[in-house]
């Protein structure tokens, strides 16, 4: 029963990093650059639903819908300032960049909203009784929700003249220019989705837990990139099955009182051991270099 | 090319010159008040703490300045700000003995407060510190506490746990905490071996979700958790349907600040702790320091902190007050390591402070901790 | 005297600069005659030239990025701290020297072991995930000392540490600094460097060309830890307590920002952007307080975003050669580009850059040798 239990938490707050750990893994397949930012998109994220949610006090899921515009339009904008000019650059250049612009966000996020935490509340979810096992309506909502927009965007990316555009990006830039692809068109639409899931994930996150800082989403956002890595970057699947697994580790790991203080050392070596066995992730594909 | 950065390197190391060469140590000599000093976190996340300090040790100045000073000497407070950061504090340091500092508040936090009171022993400075509760923090004899030393408060914890009658508790702590873990592992080994102990923790990387600890922890009617109030606030929401309603939180001084990150009505358990300030207290000094601190002030910082910084001051005062009328000479002038030595045999020579925010008969064991009386608070 | 005229003087320049500073600020710090901050400003410079050229070694040098310095220096400070405190135990007063000595080798030598068993996987990896498992490592070793009973390393409360005389530490410091650039020059001005160089240039090209890349990987990784491992030690020594918060993600950014802003593949300046962070870290401490310090991490973010894109970005290269530093000055001494000096060889910025992607365009498969036998009975 306790297993049971400390499954389904583990389900619930992978399903999160598995949400985070999409945008990630979209906008690598897509513009072959890791996104150091998309963890303080989260952020902007629960600050905007905190200022419309508790400021203004527009209905949690209008705010919702406010939010994920807010961050979709960052996205966009972070892409078009900071990585567009980049673009041929090499990939150092890009990633130090993508750091400078996550601490860029934390740092004007402080700014406005100082360092104290803002509490936001948005709905009291109350708890459903299955047997003789309770389980929060949160973990339930977190799945399906998740479980809907993995299945959304796979199909989007499957079936639909723009996700199919992503797909041929993702093997070969130059190839699909010339197939008549507008290739920063679809940059943009990436990093659109991709703000927009972290948007999300940041509404399961304050959703959970109420207080918003400047850091929220750092620490969620490395662990997520963790997870997509181990999934195997540039696959959805990869970066679902990445996500559930962090989690379940992680709420595994905190069970033990011993090794409980460890869970993050754990989870990184998880990391650093699946690079060593397998450099491209779980499902990753392998990717020949070429010259 | 090379030859202009030289240069330039040059140019920036007799910049960084400046700051030069001159008396080792910090002069008093332009002193024309008494210079009190404090390093804390005025920004960052534990801001909260500093920035209480800081505004309540300035009220506890402006009110003995307003009343003529001691002897018509005026005191001035300078506050640094070390970001709860160690490496900061020896650069606070020097700045504080450059601008004349001759007692000091110490710092608010602990880790910090382990590089300051080794500093403040090389030069003998007396420190006094509201909230660094570290055990090891009055190691020296020129430091004292006015708070609670972590050891203690675990093991007025687990007597308290000892004499309830429990078979089975529960504990939350943060492992990567100085605080929280030194008062846990003080409690563990104070507690009655015949108590079950459940025990969980996180880290800071981990501190927004308690799913897990929450599951481990919902057949216990009683956990300790010696934490901070942010964390032990998401704890009670995740836990308020979980955990049985007619359970007890128990936490130390660390859930000061709590109903103002949480509406406790919510929370159907019991919630307490063990603390020396009481910010819903009708009467007395500490509903008086309340008063003043939230006309001034405001709310949000209102805690412990700056009560205990407030009655650090006027412990300062006090015992210079005595020192002066037993004839001492103390003038804005006299050198940090002059009064410390007059203020050290004080504090361990049965001083007391009657009356302050945080208890009244204050008085200092000769380790330099703090004997008063603990009390147990239902904050709900 | 005409060996003496041989001598390129300008290449010696910063040693010069180096060795000037410490014997002018040695002069005072023997006599005990030295403003405390100054010392303080001038150990943290010492910490943070070694950690710049060191970690410019991996990033401008073998061009790739590590998130995980400050790792390294955690393991170089913790162990550095440990031994230190054995050892004056065993030997008593009036050994320090020799402590400090024993020391920066064994936390050296700890922390390239470190570096050989990060470069392992490094061998493997290349680029954005080599970042990630950089990062990862800091934060596992950051992990593991935090919490690790306390009887090893001291868990939460950090690790006991000896503090060495402040009025000489600083000089030992910029000896250090002076030893590192001595043997990183000339690891990058050998073959050995130019072949990490070219690495960075073009894996691929390199290893058409019979460079052996796993080797170069780890030596540069190795190398690169050692002394982050050593500026680790010399860090401990600054502090009486070595605590697990210092050594997190921020530290290795700012480390990186460093090496940004003082230029990718220039040692000089890296210590020139040692030397100005740490000295307006020293000084904005004081200066920006309350929500002011945020600034401070706008700024680094800002330089960081502006430098990179300014001297990468595809878009500005016309600009950029006819706007460069460079030229600016070749200007000012009426230099004449096209009149070619004898063998002026850039000794600390190596230009290997050949655009191998527009003169090569075989398909080679690396890490796994052609096998036609094998190939074909996958077909079949």
């Amino acid at each position: 029963m306790k297993l049971l239990e400390t499954l389904l938490n583990g389900l619930s707050s992978g399903s999160t990093y598995a949400m985070i750990a999409l945008g990630y893994t979209m906008v690598y397949g897509i513009a072959k650059m890791l996104n150091f930012a998309h963890g303080d998109v989260i952020m902007v994220g629960g600050y905007t639903l905190y200022v419309s949610a508790v400021m203004m006090g527009i209905h949690p899921l209008l705010a919702l819908l406010l939010a994920i515009i807010c961050c979709a339009v960052l996205g966009v904008t972070i892409e078009k300032l900071a990585y567009k000019p980049l673009r041929g650059a090499s990939p150092l250049a890009v990633l130090i960049t993508a750091i400078g612009m996550s601490y860029l966000l934390q740092s004007v996020a402080q700014m406005i909203f100082g360092s104290a935490d803002r509490m936001v509340r948005l709905f009291d979810l109350g708890r459903i009784t299955v047997g003789s096992m309770q389980i929060s309506t949160y973990t339930i909502i977190t799945l399906a929700c998740s479980a809907v927009i993995m299945a959304g965007l796979s199909l989007f990316v499957k079936y639909t003249r723009i996700g199919r555009a992503m797909i041929a990006v993702s093997e070969d830039k130059d190839a699909a220019q010339l197939m008549g692809i507008n290739v920063n068109f679809i940059i943009t639409i990436t990093f659109a989705i991709g703000s927009a899931l972290a948007a999300f994930a940041g509404f399961f996150m304050v959703l959970k837990s109420p207080p918003v800082n400047s850091t929220l989403g750092a620490m969620p956002g490395i662990k997520a990139f963790t997870a997509a890595v181990i999934g195997g970057i540039g696959s959805i699947p990869g970066a679902m099955l990445g996500g559930i697994l962090m989690g379940i580790v992680e709420s595994f790991a905190q069970t033990n009182p011993v090794i409980a203080p460890f869970t993050v050392a754990i989870e990184f070596s998880i990391l650093i051991v699946i690079l060593l066995v397998r450099p491209s992730g779980i499902l990753g594909k392998k990717r020949r270099e070429k010259v | 090319m090379k030859k202009f950065l030289a240069i330039l390197m040059a140019a920036l190391m007799v910049a960084a010159m400046f700051a030069g060469c001159g008396n080792k140590a910090g002069s008093t000599a332009n002193n024309t008040e008494y210079v009190i000093g404090v390093s804390g976190p005025l920004t960052g996340g534990a801001a909260v703490y500093g920035l209480a300090v800081q505004n309540a040790a300035q009220m506890a100045v402006d009110e003995i300045n307003a009343a003529g000073g001691l002897n018509g000497t005026n005191f001035k407070l300078i506050a640094t700000d070390d970001q709860h950061d160690p490496t900061k504090v020896a650069t606070n340091y020097a700045n504080l003995m450059n601008q004349g500092m001759q007692v000091s508040l110490g710092t608010v936090t602990t880790a910090p407060g382990e590089e300051f009171k080794t500093l403040a022993k090389e030069d003998n400075v007396f420190f006094l510190t509201p909230s660094a509760s570290g055990d090891k923090i009055p190691e020296f004899d020129n430091g004292f506490q006015m708070c609670f030393a972590d050891g203690n408060q675990g093991k007025v914890a687990a007597d308290y746990v000892n004499g309830a009658g429990l078979t089975k508790i529960g504990v939350c702590y943060r492992s990567d905490d100085p605080y929280s873990d030194g008062i846990y592992k003080q409690f563990k080994e104070n507690l009655n071996k015949s108590i079950e102990v459940v025990e969980t923790s996180f880290t800071d990387a981990t501190s927004t979700d308690f799913s897990t600890q929450i599951s481990q922890l919902k057949e216990c009617t009683f956990i300790f958790m010696p934490i901070y109030y942010q964390p032990a606030a998401v704890f009670m929401e995740q836990a308020k349907d979980i955990i049985k309603a007619d359970a007890t939180y128990y936490g130390c001084d660390g859930f000061d600040g709590l109903a103002g990150q949480l509406d406790l009505t919510t929370i159907p358990q019991e919630v307490s702790m063990l603390s020396h300030f009481d910010a819903t207290a009708k009467e007395g000094k500490a509903a008086e320091f309340v008063k003043k601190y939230t006309e001034k002030y405001g709310a949000d910082t209102l805690n412990q902190f700056g009560a205990s910084a407030y009655d650090c001051i006027y412990a300062i005062y006090g015992a210079m007050k005595e020192l002066i009328d037993a004839g001492e000479e103390i003038t804005p002038k006299t050198s940090a390591s002059d009064l410390c030595d007059m203020l050290k045999g004080k504090f361990t020579g049965g001083y007391t402070l009657a009356a302050g925010a945080t208890g009244s008969n204050i008085k200092w064991n000769a380790d330099g901790t703090v004997d008063k009386g603990a009390v147990k608070y239902n904050l709900k | 005297m005409s060996k003496l005229k041989n001598i390129k003087w300008k290449q010696y320049i910063v040693y010069l600069v180096l060795v000037a500073v410490a014997c002018y600020f040695g002069v005072f710090g023997l006599q005990q005659n030295l403003n405390r901050s100054t010392t303080i400003l001038l150990e943290k410079a010492a910490v943070a030239m070694i950690l710049a050229v060191s970690l410019n070694l991996v990033v401008g040098f073998l061009g790739e990025l590590s998130l995980g310095h400050a790792g390294f220096m955690c393991v170089g400070a913790y162990l550095g701290a440990k031994t230190a405190l054995a050892l004056t135990a065993a030997m008593g007063p009036g050994n320090e020297l020799l402590v400090l000595v024993i020391c920066l080798l064994v936390g050296g030598v700890a922390a390239a072991a470190c570096g050989v068993i990060i470069g392992l996987p490094a061998l493997r990896l290349r680029g954005d995930y080599l970042a990630i498992v950089t990062l990862a490592f800091g934060e596992i070793v950051r992990s593991l000392f935090e919490n690790l009973p306390d009887e090893m390393f001291g868990g939460s409360l950090g690790q006991q540490s000896v503090r060495y005389d402040r009025y000489q530490l600083f000089i030992i410091g910029f000896v250090l600094v002076i030893l590192t650039l001595a043997v990183l020059q000339n690891l990058i001005r050998s073959k050995h460097g130019r072949a990490v160089t070219s690495i960075r240039d073009s894996e691929i090209a390199a290893r058409a060309c019979g460079i052996n890349v796993t080797k170069y990987k780890l030596l540069v990784f190795t190398v690169s830890a050692f002394f982050a491992g050593i500026a680790g030690v010399l860090f401990s020594f600054t502090q009486n307590k070595v605590q697990p918060t210092t050594f997190d993600y921020n530290y290795s950014i700012e480390i990186l920002v460093m090496v940004v802003l003082g230029g990718m593949g220039s040692l000089n300046g890296s210590l020139i952007a040692a030397v100005l962070i740490t000295y307006l870290n020293e000084e904005l401490q004081i200066v920006l307080t309350g929500d002011l310090a945020v600034l401070r991490g706008l700024l680094y973010a800002l330089v960081m975003i502006l430098l990179i894109i300014y001297r990468n970005a595809p878009a500005l290269k016309g600009f950029r050669e006819k706007w460069n530093m460079k030229r600016f000055i070749d200007r000012m001494r009426k230099h004449d580009p096209a009149k070619i000096h004898d063998d002026e060889a850039k000794w600390d910025r190596v230009p290997t850059k050949i655009m191998v992607d527009e003169v090569l365009s075989v398909d080679i498969q690396t890490s796994s040798p052609y096998t036609p036998d094998k190939r074909k009975k996958e077909e079949d």
